[in-house]
């Protein structure tokens, strides 16, 4: 079993759910969690070189005025899986929440060693919600 | 990889934050939880403070540069420099495969 870690962006997290339960991964933990990645952009600056036009003709500069690094609002998804569906469910995560921008995401996969149904005491594979579709 | 995730004092959270960037570690997720650890919580006379607020902060990292990294949570989130109860914890756990959404590629050891 391994247990699939998302960090999304906060707008995404409607179109995600549906395609998750479309694709049958009803369940999920979801969190509201603040993050910053590797690229870290003063944003005043950015919009002024927005403005300016310079952002176009230099966008190797995006790199170079990092500031302290903001924080920004995600959400957190953390969804538990059984080995073989880790892969349909990763690329699902990716087609829906991909524009291709700096800002997406990650995905983490962990392996996890047990899972315990709290309701009926089982362990195991049993106890993963699994939807047939 | 590796994932750390940090649980700290949330005065000392922006501290953290900062001697990760740093470092050189930038990409960070953070949490606000509540919890307890064995001191089962917090007693002031008749008080009893059973969850006290904590920050958690999640980073991945590459497998070598794991000890660097907890050591400069450990540095940056102690109080005072022996630290003191309610400083927090760090678990470091693996993860076998990271995707980068934007790109949609798998990333390496390097990343």
């Amino acid at each position: 079993m391994k247990e699939v870690i998302a960090v999304i962006r906060v707008n995404r997290i409607n179109q995600t759910k549906k395609a998750l339960l479309d694709a049958g991964f009803p369940s999920f933990t979801g969190l509201k969690a603040m993050g910053r990645g590797r690229k870290s952009v003063d944003f005043q600056v950015m919009e002024a070189m927005e403005q300016s036009g310079s952002l176009s003709e230099t966008p190797d500069i995006l790199t170079t005025i990092g500031q302290g690094g903001r924080l920004i609002p995600k959400r957190y998804l953390s969804i538990a899986v059984p080995d073989e569906r880790v892969k349909k469910l990763v690329d699902i995560l990716i087609k829906t929440n991909r524009t291709k921008e700096a800002g997406d995401g990650k995905i983490f996969v962990l392996p996890l060693n047990n899972v315990h149904r709290v309701r009926t005491g089982e362990s195991g594979e049993t106890a993963l919600d699994e939807m047939a579709v | 990889m590796m994932m750390i995730k940090a649980i700290v004092r949330p005065e000392k959270a922006n501290n953290v934050m900062k001697a990760l960037f740093d470092a050189g570690y930038p990409a960070v997720t953070k949490i606000d939880v509540a919890g307890r650890g064995k001191q089962r919580g917090l007693k002031l006379g008749e008080v009893v403070y059973d969850e006290l607020p904590k920050v958690l902060l999640i980073v991945v990292v590459p497998d070598n540069d794991k000890n660097y990294v907890v050591k400069s949570v450990i540095d940056s989130a102690k109080s005072g420099s022996k630290g003191s109860f309610g400083d927090g914890k760090i678990f470091v756990s693996e993860v076998e495969e990271v995707y980068t959404i934007s790109s949609g590629i798998k990333e390496e050891e390097a990343a």
